[in-house]
């Protein structure tokens, strides 16, 4: 509520300079992104052991991974700032959530398609209806869904709530997809949950590198959403301010 | 270096995709900013012949 | 008391206008009819997994009609501004989100009877005491899809292309439910033991309770005026 208010000196132009445009966190975090990748890509391609059963196919793994942990965790972002707009009704909250859809959107279809090069070279087919390809493909479909609701409405508050609404029931849904889906088939290595099967990182440096990865990605995750959130945020504004300059011209037009 | 097709395609993927993501808020924030900028200018404008701008800041969630 | 009191009103007055009309349940049991025949000619008219067949026509025919009745339904109540003099009514939101709900399931469980009778006829099934057991799945399954789509077709009903908003969201939704639906329901009529349904029983179970809890605390949201 107090990020609201002090929108309200919209004609301050210093004020306003300082709201328009990028945050001055997204530049170093763009850095910090590009380094990290830099870093990963170095040990994905160079310093990590090639796998013994699977061959270098298995290097999709390292960047595999931390896109679905980043699609997760933004899926979880968009349930939790739904809450909090049903809860608070600021806007902030929305923007939020709809920056965070967006960008797990991305990244849950770069696990589909990682994925799916995958399973080409070592299931022979490039999917298959595996509990976890299931349950990722349904969240995909899910938070496809949410953004089609956005893209089809206009950007009312009422749909806001909408979307808060659909977010938050989405993400409970989740466990109940979970346990049907795997009660109905299993075939996905379980790499972090057991180790059998010849499926689990054997190697320290093979651990490393997905650890780096996954920092790298988080990183990435926070720039991608800062941008986008802050242009939200913009475009926010540019509603008020537009609203005002309609009000402006309509007392000019009076006198 | 049996499969290095896949592998390749995987990686160039991840990063055509976020380069192609990044680019679409890029080329968003121009056009958005340079809207904001028109408006305030405007504002700016009527504000000097008609000083009784409303000031009533807007509460978007309600 | 008086939620109640509102609760059977409403419900009350939609059953009413159902048995004056009886739109709401025909247009189900058409739908699902012509789904039916559509999904027989597809299919090979006498399958070898019978059970199975007859079990996922069944589902199909209750997703797609379910959907459409549903944005039917919701539509008809936005047109005459119905929604919006009860949303704005002291009557508590989860109380409508009950009653209409309770009405939308109804209308279903008639329909989805119908519905199991035709495919008994279509897939050459018998008419024995397997079918009752079939019961538990269908109603479990009718229910959380009423719930579901009863919150979001109060969504979709509200935005431009509802008609077709509405499946995108429901359908990825009601998957669980929709698995486990299936899945109970082959094995009731394929006269599998009692426990090979239990755990899917149990799937849906969770997925109605999930669904109906949702629906009430959050119908509020969606109604809500601005």
């Amino acid at each position: 509520m107090a990020a609201s208010s002090s929108r309200g000196s919209a004609v301050n132009p210093s004020g306003a300079k300082k709201a328009r445009g990028v945050p001055a966190l997204a530049p170093w975090l763009g850095v910090a992104t590009l380094a990290l990748m830099v870093a990963s890509l170095f040990m994905v391609f160079e310093y990590v052991p090639t796998e013994a059963e699977q061959g270098i196919v298995q290097r999709i793994f390292y960047f595999h991974v931390p896109c679905a942990w980043v699609a997760f965790a933004a899926f979880g972002l968009v349930a939790i700032s739904g809450a909090f707009y049903l809860w608070l009704g600021d806007q902030i909250w929305d923007d939020l959530g709809y920056a965070s859809a967006e960008i797990g959107m991305v990244f849950c279809t770069l696990v589909l398609i990682t994925g799916s090069l995958w399973a080409k070279p070592i299931w022979g087919a490039w999917w298959t209806w595996d509990s976890r390809l299931t349950t990722t493909f349904i969240l995909w479909l899910l938070y496809g869904g949410y953004l089609m609701l956005r893209a089809m409405a206009d950007d009312t508050p009422e749909v806001a709530r909408f979307g808060a609404v659909v977010g938050i029931v989405a993400a409970l849904d989740v466990p109940v997809i979970i346990v049907s889906v795997r009660l109905w088939r299993t075939i996905h290595p379980a790499v972090l949950v057991t180790r059998q099967g010849g499926h689990g990182l054997e190697d320290p440096r093979m651990v490393a590198t997905l650890l780096v990865a996954t920092v790298a990605f988080t990183v990435m995750f926070a720039w991608l959403l800062m941008l986008r959130f802050a242009q939200l945020r913009l475009r926010t504004r540019m509603k008020e301010l537009r609203r005002q300059l309609a009000l402006a011209e309509a007392s000019a037009g009076d006198l | 270096m049996q499969n290095f097709g896949y592998l390749f395609a995987a990686y160039s993927i991840i990063f055509a995709v976020i380069f192609f993501y990044v680019m679409f808020i890029w080329r968003r924030q121009a056009g958005l900013e340079a809207e904001v900028r028109a408006i305030e200018a405007r504002l700016k404008e009527l504000g000097q012949s008609s000083p009784a701008a409303p000031a009533n800041s807007s509460r978007a969630g309600q | 008391m008086r939620a109640m009191g509102a609760f059977a009103a409403i419900l009350r007055k939609d059953l009413r206008l159902e048995l004056r009309s009886g739109q709401s349940t025909v247009a189900l049991f058409a739908l699902s009819l012509l789904i039916l025949v559509v999904l027989v000619f597809t299919l090979s008219p006498d399958p070898a997994n019978r059970a199975e067949a007859s079990a996922g026509a069944l589902w199909v025919a209750m997703v797609f009609a379910g959907m459409l009745g549903a944005t039917r339904a919701l539509l008809a109540e936005n047109e005459n501004g119905c929604m919006r003099a009860l949303a704005t009514s002291p009557i508590d939101p989860a109380m409508l989100y009950a009653a209409k709900l309770a009405a939308a399931f109804i209308f279903m469980t008639v329909a989805e009877g119908a519905a199991v009778i035709l495919v008994v006829l279509f897939f050459n099934l018998e008419f024995g005491p397997e079918l009752l057991r079939l019961a538990p799945p269908v109603v479990l399954g009718t229910l959380g899809f009423s719930a579901l789509a009863t919150l979001l077709a109060a969504i979709s009903g509200r935005t431009r292309a509802g008609d077709l908003l509405l499946p995108l969201l429901a359908v990825p939704m009601f998957v669980p439910a929709l698995i486990a639906g299936v899945k109970a329901s082959a094995a009731a009529l394929s006269g599998a033991e009692l426990s090979a349904m239990t755990r899917w029983l149990g799937v849906l179970v969770a997925f109605d309770v999930l669904f109906v809890t949702l629906g009430g605390l959050l119908f509020e949201h969606v109604i809500g005026e601005d």
